[in-house]
């Protein structure tokens, strides 16, 4: 198989994969991630929040990342044009997430 | 009282720094060193500051003797800076202003090294040389505001040593530009380069492409030696430093200079600048490594500023900004 033919397949993979999760993508042609993290309490995820909903996305178009706390559940939805861009959002994202994690671990709890 | 932790990490330095009241207790940092002949990509260097930034943490509260509940607020770098290692800092610190209550601050990178020189050297009223691997610009104070009266108009002068380092690859420990210090002093020939001042601002990018290439030719056919480059590359580059610091101050009327950032460690630019001062009868002030080099408690000194003038960062503009 040729490199070009292996990233296509990849690529159909990926929005299949991403059609079957959130269900309506055939119509915008895009690329769909979700990601919950539930948290010890409700304080704890709005922290989470607002620690990592100030900085804007490096990339101006193609992406969109949406974070919003429910109850004690930090709810991430990504929309991406490329397979690519979609998954340095979501890793770079993941990294952030680990380190605020490792910080209320070290530094935790919440005073009250 | 006023106990503000301080929160940097814009390029290859992670610090964090506990200022009180104008006295600094206690200022740890790590550094992120490249092998010789690389430079440092912010992935890399936003990787190396989250695996050590909770580590620094703990020991600036263990030097200082504090407990979180000491501290009053917690300032961090908004910018400018590289990205990725500037998102990673200010994570954690906004992390930590919630968790521990206190109200957040976003410093200006630049204001953090001038307010930490003039807290330590006592300057009253200085015409200010920023020099780092990331910024050149010479600032002085007027009307209510730090203002740039001249700069670089391309790279800063820092990254014109670093990046001529790499090309001899000169080893990036402790950091280049100490490197082509200590190499500078062995050299005897003076190689002529280009002198590219600008008005009151100054250019280094076409100082770096001549050396970049005469290192090749000139090296290879043994016209000098490498301590020779580094020689004639610092007296060009400083000299150019020196004019429009000079003439920053002929307009400013200003009678101090004060340097600061990581070029300003450099014991031939003060050497330098000690002389054009000299003549005009003004004097020089300057920080050692501790406070030269990208820190911690200079954010948090600046931080102690701004929030004594009613400055707080609310958690949603507390976005970096690489600029």
């Amino acid at each position: 198989m040729s490199l070009k033919s292996i990233s296509a397949n990849m690529l159909k993979k990926k929005k299949k994969m991403a059609e079957d999760v959130s269900g309506n993508n055939h119509a915008q042609q895009m690329l769909g991630f979700n990601l919950d993290v539930p948290f010890p309490s409700e304080r704890e995820a709005s922290i989470a929040l607002n620690s990592l909903s100030p900085d804007r996305e490096p990339r101006k178009g193609g992406i969109t990342k949406e974070l919003v706390a429910v109850g004690n559940v930090l709810s991430v939805r990504w929309t991406a044009d490329e397979a690519r861009v979609l998954r340095v959002s979501v890793g770079s994202f993941l990294d952030h997430l680990a380190l605020v994690l490792e910080t209320m671990e070290a530094f935790g709890p919440p005073i009250s | 009282m006023t106990v503000v932790i301080g929160f940097e990490g814009s390029a290859n330095k992670i610090g964090v720094g506990i200022v009180r009241d104008g006295e600094v207790l206690s200022n740890p940092r790590r550094t992120y060193i490249t092998p010789p002949g690389q430079g440092f990509l912010p992935s890399e260097t936003a990787k190396h500051h989250r695996s050590v930034i909770l580590t620094v943490v703990r020991e600036a509260l263990d030097e200082a003797e504090l407990s979180p509940a000491d501290i009053d607020c917690v300032a961090y770098t908004k910018g400018p800076g590289m990205g990725a290692p500037l998102v990673t800092v200010a994570l954690v610190a906004r992390t930590l202003a919630q968790l521990w209550g206190k109200p957040l601050l976003g410093v200006n990178h630049c204001i953090g090294h001038i307010e930490m020189g003039r807290l330590i050297t006592q300057a009253n009223n200085p015409t200010v040389l920023y020099v780092s691997g990331g910024n050149t610009q010479v600032v002085a104070f007027s009307e209510r505001r730090y203002r740039i009266f001249g700069e670089t108009i391309d790279i800063a002068v820092g990254n014109c040593l670093d990046r001529f380092a790499r090309v001899i690859k000169i080893s990036n420990d402790p950091s280049p530009g100490y490197n082509i210090e200590q190499m500078a002093k062995k050299g005897t020939e003076y190689v002529e380069l280009p002198y590219t001042v600008k008005g009151m601002d100054v250019s280094f990018s076409g100082v770096l492409s001549y050396i970049e290439e005469a290192a090749h030719k000139m090296l290879s056919s043994g016209q000098c030696t490498a301590e020779d480059l580094c020689f004639s590359l610092q007296e060009t580059l400083f000299s150019m430093l020196v004019e429009i610091t000079e003439r920053a101050m002929a307009h400013c009327g200003s009678q101090e200079v004060l340097i600061v950032g990581g070029v300003g460690c450099n014991l031939r630019l003060q050497e330098m600048m000690g002389i054009m001062c000299k003549e005009r009868g003004a004097k020089l002030f300057a920080t050692d490594e501790r406070f030269c080099i990208d820190n911690g408690a200079m954010i948090a000194q600046a931080g102690w500023e701004m929030f004594r003038s009613g400055y707080v960062t609310e958690l949603p503009d507390s976005w970096i900004t690489q600029r």
